[in-house]
């Protein structure tokens, strides 16, 4: 194994040609002790790679980066491996190898990725938080990409709703970033979910690293979710290589006027699926059947009068205090003194100075 | 007699050395020689006392001129030893008798031509001098009302050499300057008003809150809210000020030389505004004998701090220990000086670099910029601003509607209730608003009832809130409590001040 994890960490040279070589020679052991000359007579490989390749040897043990990995306790998946993914198979690019810290989604587990802009609203990571915990409260497996934004806020919600939930990376599993997810990247392995990433440890977080990973996070899933995303958001590089693969997509509405819910409402013009509510997606998932008589008592809301008005008009886009004394003519000491009061009872929250949203 | 001596006096710090100026004129190699621990510009007089004395029409002989300025101990800066020199020299010369300088105290600068100038710190010294019991002062005549605020001594203001020359020998009569009654009465301008802000209720609710418990105020909003237009109208509903507060502060305007003639008693709250790229000197005061800075400048008025985040934090945190004692401590090697800084702070920052946060839809700030940004700013400072408030974006509805609010006069009306309250419930204590509360007056004054007890703690657990943050918003329900003239603190007021809580920055612009 410690020449496979030796050939498969040779980043500079792509995929496909390591694929070939491996298929070609055998085993990476094979490739290891294979003389410059045989190298340089294979036609897909260029003087680069084989230089690249060559280098390896000299400067790189084995042993020596095999023994790192395990103390590291990271596992190297290559493709040829039986735990690899089978998802992953399908995809038309799918990576030489992963390596995960914990473990990987469990074959017979349904697969959900959310995911969103990393600049998001309130609203988008408060349904992200909602859709993760009530999907992990079903035992479905939620994927995303740690990033800050609507995929922070789906790991979360499934760490909340006690699931186990998987982060794929675009850098090396052992580097967390952003640096500030370090608590959620710990949580997540608490909690039996996985860091994945298709890249050796200790690469960093380059730029175009990352459209790469996405197409993981769709491939190991059955369906993506899009909270949130701009008309030019990298979630919708991830919906349309969901489409490639052959993935379903559903996409949360948003008001037609937020610009950041413009690709989103954009993908449900397309023919995604749209999200009106968790159980109504389980239900066509068909984990759980919706229950006609439940009825959810958030609506059974018991507030008094002059906190139903300071409530009524709030909503989940943040207004501010002064809009809202305008609005229900009441001074604003007294706007003050109910919105606390709804924030104490947990209906509302603060995001900003006295700047309000419903939860 | 070839020797004389004059009296004057020189500012350290805020306090008033007197200093004897001593001229000896004796045959010998003609010269002009100064002693007594001068620093540069007091060594130039020589030239300016000779111009002078010659242009007022009086000879100089060809003589050996000493000067000494005693206590040599002490250093002596600044112009005004001018005229006390020149008026001792001619007491040398027998031009003046020695007798009508006697008890009597000189400061004032010369002109070549003759004339007087004004000088600073006029007033204090005039103080000093009263209370050494000296009868007479004379000073410049721009400084003349000034002075003439100290009741009890008589203080003539003179023009030039020569007139000073003639009030001393008797040929000239001076009036001594009476006490400026009109241009005391007449100093109180038109203070901004807070009708002039169009809506903005919010702001003008928590400015009341924070001007009646005297607490520290951070206005959060975007640029052209009108953060400074709030702020600058505090001053105006402040509680008038007392005449004790009023020589307080004219003293150290007047230290500073900002004294204007026509109104030369202060008789409204300060207002400084300061730019971010105020040192920490221009702040609390330096130098090498210390000048007080911004915050002793104002001192019972509004310090204001526009751009928290753009100051430098060593600059920031110098300003934690005048918020704590009201007053600042500056240390020399030659000795420590205290200025008063009783004041109340305003400060204001944007909700992030743009502006904008928490509109996504127009903030182009990462999380990583505003953390960045509000990082600038410890926690420490932040909490010790009581009082915080959204000073929201001005929409166009409210600045065309017709209806003016209040005006200032109708709050300060409301604010002087809630200090007399308060002065009645601390008398005979030192704390003078409920800002000044120590934790461990909290549980005296600020009883809270069974059911007020479980809202904090309720609130405590489910905001995440500090020690510190509990106790600053028992003082701000206190306050409220106040203004609405309530014996007790009840939920209501609690539940405001809950509202008015510092931001923290964990958990912004996550």
């Amino acid at each position: 194994m410690k020449y496979e994890y030796w050939f498969a960490q040779i980043a500079r040279v792509n995929d496909r040609k390591k694929y070939f070589l491996r298929e070609y020679l055998g085993t990476a052991k094979d490739i290891f002790y294979i003389e410059e000359m045989k190298l340089n007579k294979m036609e897909f490989l260029n003087e680069q790679d084989v230089n690249t390749i060559m280098q390896a040897k000299k400067t790189l043990d084995p042993d020596m980066l095999y023994k790192d990995l395990k103390k590291k306790s990271i596992r190297f998946i290559p493709w040829f491996s039986e735990e690899f993914p089978e998802k992953l198979c399908e995809i038309p690019t799918p990576p030489y190898a992963l390596y995960v810290k914990g473990s990987i989604p469990e074959r017979t587990k349904k697969t959900v990725a959310i995911v969103g802009a990393r600049r998001c609203t309130h609203y988008g990571e408060k349904y992200a938080l909602e859709y993760g915990e009530k999907l992990a409260q079903c035992d479905v497996s939620v994927i995303s990409g740690l990033a800050r934004g609507i995929d922070g806020a789906g790991h979360r919600g499934a760490l909340m709703g006690k699931g186990s939930t998987y982060a794929v990376l675009g850098c090396g599993v052992d580097i967390c970033y952003p640096r500030e997810h370090i608590g959620l990247y710990t949580d997540i392995l608490r909690q039996q979910g996985g860091i994945l990433s298709e890249f050796p440890p200790g690469t960093p977080p380059v730029g175009c690293n990352f459209p790469r990973r996405n197409r993981i996070i769709s491939g190991l899933s059955d369906v993506v979710l899009v909270m949130e995303a701009g008309e030019k958001s990298g979630s919708l590089i991830t919906a349309d290589m969901a489409l490639e693969q052959g993935r379903d997509i559903y996409a949360l509405p948003g008001p037609v006027n937020s610009s950041l819910s413009r690709g989103c409402n954009q993908l449900i013009r397309q023919g995604a699926g749209i999200l009106l509510s968790p159980e109504r997606l389980l239900d066509e998932l068909g984990i759980l059947p919706i229950s006609s008589g439940e009825n959810t008592d958030k609506n059974k809301k018991v507030l008094e009068t002059g906190e139903n008005m300071v409530y009524s008009r709030l909503c989940p886009y943040p207004k501010n205090l002064s809009q809202l004394a305008e609005e229900t003519d009441l001074p604003p000491g007294e706007v003050l003194e109910k919105l606390v009061s709804l924030e104490l009872q947990g209906y509302v929250k603060e995001i900003s100075k006295n700047y309000y949203v419903t939860l | 007699m070839s020797f004389s001596t004059v009296l004057s006096a020189s500012i350290q710090g805020l306090k008033v050395e007197f200093v004897n100026v001593e001229a000896d004129v004796s045959n010998g190699l003609p010269g002009f020689h100064m002693v007594g621990y001068l620093s540069s510009e007091v060594k130039e007089a020589a030239e300016r006392v000779r111009t002078a004395i010659k242009n007022s029409g009086m000879d100089y002989p060809a003589k050996k001129t000493v000067i000494n300025l005693s206590p040599a101990t002490v250093r002596k800066r600044g112009a005004a030893f001018d005229l006390p020199i020149a008026v001792s020299i001619l007491a040398s010369l027998g031009q003046i008798r020695e007798r009508s300088v006697r008890n009597t105290l000189i400061i004032g600068e010369l002109g070549l031509d003759g004339g007087i100038q004004e000088v600073p710190g006029i007033l204090p010294i005039v103080l000093a001098a009263r209370d050494a019991g000296i009868p007479l002062c004379i000073v410049p005549k721009a400084n003349a009302a000034e002075g003439a605020l100290v009741e009890g001594i008589q203080v003539i203001g003179a023009g030039s050499l020569a007139e000073v020359l003639g009030f001393l020998s008797g040929s000239i009569a001076l009036e001594p300057e009476p006490y400026p009654e009109d241009k005391v009465n007449s100093c109180i301008k038109e203070m901004p008003d807070y009708s002039d802000i169009c809506g903005q209720e919010t702001i003008k609710r928590a400015v009341e809150v924070a001007v009646a418990g005297g607490h520290n105020l951070l206005f959060v909003g975007p640029p052209g809210s009108g953060k400074t237009m709030a702020a600058k109208r505090i001053p105006g509903i402040l509680p008038p000020m007392t005449m004790e507060e009023s020589m307080e502060i004219t003293k150290i305007y007047s230290i500073m030389g900002r004294i204007d003639a026509k109104a030369p008693l202060i008789q409204q709250r300060p207002f400084r505004n300061v730019h971010h790229t105020a040192t920490r000197a221009a702040l609390i005061g330096g130098g090498l004998i210390p000048t007080p800075g911004e915050i002793s400048l104002a001192h019972r008025g509004v310090l204001f701090l526009d751009e928290l985040p753009e100051f430098q934090r060593a600059v920031l945190e110098v300003l934690r220990e005048p918020l704590e004692e009201h007053k600042i401590r500056i240390s020399r090697t030659h000795g420590n000086y205290v200025f008063p800084a009783n004041f109340m702070l305003v400060a204001a920052l944007n909700p992030c670099p743009c502006g904008c946060y928490p509109d996504m839809e127009r903030c182009t700030c990462t999380s990583g910029q505003i953390q960045n940004y509000l990082g600038k700013i410890s926690q420490a400072f932040l909490d010790r601003l009581e009082i915080c408030v959204e000073a929201p974006k001005v929409t166009y509805e409210s600045l065309s509607r017709e209806k003016k609010g209040e005006n200032s006069s109708q709050i300060r009306e409301r604010v002087c209730r809630a200090r007399d309250i308060q002065n009645d419930r601390y008398k005979g204590t030192k704390i003078a608003t409920n800002a000044m509360l120590q934790v461990k007056e909290l549980d005296k004054y600020c009883r809270l009832g069974k059911e007020e007890s479980r809202l904090i703690e309720q609130a405590f657990t489910a905001l995440g809130l500090t020690a510190r943050t509990y106790h600053k918003i028992l003082k701000v329900s206190r306050t409220i409590a106040d203004l609405d003239q309530a014996e007790s603190i009840c939920v209501k007021h609690i539940k405001e001040a809950i509202g008015y809580r510092t931001i923290d920055k964990k958990y912004w612009g996550r």
